[in-house]
């Protein structure tokens, strides 16, 4: 059981992840990684994958619709979102199928059941054996509970998803954190991915795959698609 | 004593929690925990208690819908019910609560806003808290610790009860362990069945200062509306051919499917309980000799049987008798069920337990399952003999 990343020139350099891997994401605003993280789970849904996607910044509908947008055919019944938002901008809206309301990002209580409780559903009813647990983003997370908080809550998931097979992409915003929150929270993740500002745009790369990092790569984003340059 | 409201708690805690004394619902992260504290909340309200709800990581308006998702109207009760808005404070955002704590990180000023409550409540009370490791994680694991304790002593001094949902993410160990052996008067551990992913939850008394510890653990499920419903996972219905099995499942059912293949062949029933705060899943077996390997599939992970007879035909009891050894031979529990009493000539259950030669502790109650007539007493009985005390 492994997984790619449906990021393809750092997918062939780095070959199969295996199962159980917990990968950091971190990079600048608006270099597209909520793109980039939709993306990933898209190549989940590819690969028959369960998808659970723990949204703090856009409310659960927008992220669902994201897909709709670029794939008519998208498996809505293999997607969990873990929305953080819209109960926030005080909307009453109720549970669906795909969406599970969690009161507000400090709720890591309630998320954490919500979390479980789609693994639980593509595990047992639809008989799903791979999952992928996107949360974007850990830096959301970050602004209502502390390092140490947050860092327990890390600590329980990534080692579900370790004991699931499962594959977990976490999402930090580059700048918005001091040294030792990095440093800490990096201790948690087997690999990351990581992006940064380049004089063209943005550039990114894969860490701890293979002994040395990837070369950087620019991109351009197209829909589900990422194409990688240089 | 006030009841928590949780089916079968309130059995193994003799009654439920004594005034002044105090419970920890200690839930493993991802489990429905927080559930616990919100059903003993309304509980308490609903029969005439006062309540206040201590909101640590929801907004209060958004705890009134929850509590609505359950079908628990608390503004129903006027003043008798109170949020502590501990909660606001932390995004800046304002409060129309009675209590507001000013600093949510700082656990002073939410002692000061307990303090205040538990003067203005009539007693007994219940204070419950929506989530302690919230506000451990705010105002600091040996800050809050010792700030329990100051509250557990008002609760004494008010003759109030307070009941904490507590997530036990990993802490220090000693943080832990003092949550769960040592800082309140009990503690009821509410845990998930973890495999590949956790796929079943269950509750269970780990400590209980005023009376003996029963250790056993029930399964359960949360219902939206209801709550927390003890959960039985399998229920076996058996007995000859015509007993009533069929009848007998779908009295019981709120949901049911018979499949029936070739006329009466196979038959397989399958029903959902739901009945004063226990849910189950109910199977019917086949009636016949060649299917007895499947009775013996089915008895695996059944819980408890129920052995339907029809009272009248007392030509079929010896099969009926062989049908229990099979499934007796896994040590289930078990109720024979004396079906169609209403039947000319039908036997009464002590004539059936002669006629059997069964032994007295075996129970045997009387229905007529075409009126549902005595299928929900046999149904408790079997709950209990299933659940234990
Ligand atoms: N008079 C009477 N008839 C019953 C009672 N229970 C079941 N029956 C009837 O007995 C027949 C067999 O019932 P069924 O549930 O199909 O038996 P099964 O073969 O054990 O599943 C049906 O015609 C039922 O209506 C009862 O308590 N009283
Ligand atoms: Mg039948």
């Amino acid at each position: 059981m492994t997984y790619k990343l449906g990021i393809s020139r750092l997918d062939e350099l780095i070959g199969d992840i295996k199962s159980g891997t917990n990968i950091m994401m971190i990079g600048p605003p608006i270099s597209r990684k909520d793109d980039i993280t939709n993306i990933i789970a898209h190549q989940g849904l590819l690969d028959a994958n369960a998808v659970v996607i723990v949204s703090t910044r856009e409310p659960g509908n927008n992220v669902l619709e994201w897909f709709e947008r670029y794939d008519s055919d998208v498996p809505v019944d293999r997607i969990g979102i873990v929305d953080c938002v819209t109960r926030t901008l005080g909307f009453g809206a109720s549970d669906t199928d795909n969406i599970k309301m969690a009161s507000s990002p400090v709720d890591l209580t309630g998320i954490g059941v919500k979390i479980s409780q789609f693994l639980e559903h593509f595990w047992m009813e639809m008989q799903l054996r791979e999952t992928r647990l996107c949360i974007n983003s850990l830096s959301t997370i970050l602004m209502y509970s502390n390092l140490q908080t947050v860092f327990r809550f890390l600590h329980v998931f990534t080692g579900r998803m370790k004991a699931a097979n499962a594959l977990g992409i976490y999402v930090i915003e580059e700048g918005m954190h001091d040294e030792k929150t990095i440093v800490t929270l990096k201790q948690l993740f087997d690999g990351m991915i990581e992006i940064r500002g380049s004089e063209e745009g943005y550039q990114i790369r894969a860490v701890g795959f293979t002994p040395k990092p990837t070369p950087w790569f620019d991109y351009e984003v197209d829909g589900t698609n990422i194409v990688l340059r240089g | 004593m006030i009841a928590t409201g949780i089916p079968k708690l309130d059995d193994y805690l003799h009654g439920g929690v004594p005034i002044g004394e105090t419970l920890v619902y200690y839930a493993h992260p991802g489990v429905e925990g927080a559930v616990f504290g919100m059903q003993s909340l309304f509980h308490a309200l609903s029969t005439g208690i006062s309540g206040v709800y201590v909101a640590s990581s929801t907004e209060p308006r958004r705890i009134r819908e929850q509590l609505g998702e359950f079908g628990w109207d608390v503004d129903a009760y006027g003043d008798r019910f109170a949020i502590i808005d501990a909660f606001s404070g932390l995004i800046g955002a304002d409060s129309h609560e009675r209590y507001v704590v000013a600093d949510p990180g700082d656990v002073r000023s939410l002692t000061q806003c307990i303090h205040n409550a538990m003067e203005d409540l009539r007693e007994p009370g219940v204070l419950v808290f929506e989530s302690l490791s919230t506000i451990m994680d705010l105002c600091g694991e040996s800050e809050t610790l010792d700030a329990i304790e100051e509250w557990n002593q008002y609760a004494m001094l008010y003759d109030h009860v307070m009941i904490y949902n507590f997530t036990a993410w990993p802490y220090s160990d000693d943080t832990l362990l003092s949550i769960k052996e040592n800082i309140c008067d009990s503690t009821v551990s509410v845990g998930g069945i973890v495999g590949d992913v956790i796929f079943g939850q269950y509750f269970g008394v780990l400590k209980a200062n005023w009376t003996d510890v029963v250790r056993k653990y029930i399964l359960f499920k949360v219902l939206k509306p209801g709550g927390v419903r003890a959960y039985i996972p399998k229920i076996l219905v058996t007995g000859p051919f015509d007993a009533g099995k069929s009848t007998f499942v779908h009295a019981l059912s709120t949901r049911a499917v018979s499949v029936d293949r070739f006329g009466t062949t196979i038959a397989l029933d399958h029903g959902h309980v739901d009945h004063k705060g226990f849910a189950a899943d109910i199977f019917g077996t086949p009636g016949q000799e060649r299917f007895d390997p499947i009775i013996k599939l089915l008895s695996g992970e059944a819980m408890g049987v129920f052995l339907v007879l029809d009272s009248t035909r007392s030509e079929d009891f010896a099969r009926g008798k062989q049908m229990l050894e099979i499934t007796r031979s896994f040590g289930l529990p078990v109720v024979i069920v004396a079906n169609k009493q209403d039947c000319d000539g039908a036997l009464t259950p002590e004539n059936i337990r002669d006629k059997l030669d069964m032994p007295e502790n075996i129970l045997i109650m009387p229905a007529v399952a075409t009126t549902g007539e005595g299928v929900f007493e046999a149904f408790e009985t079997l709950i209990d003999m299933v659940t234990g005390v």
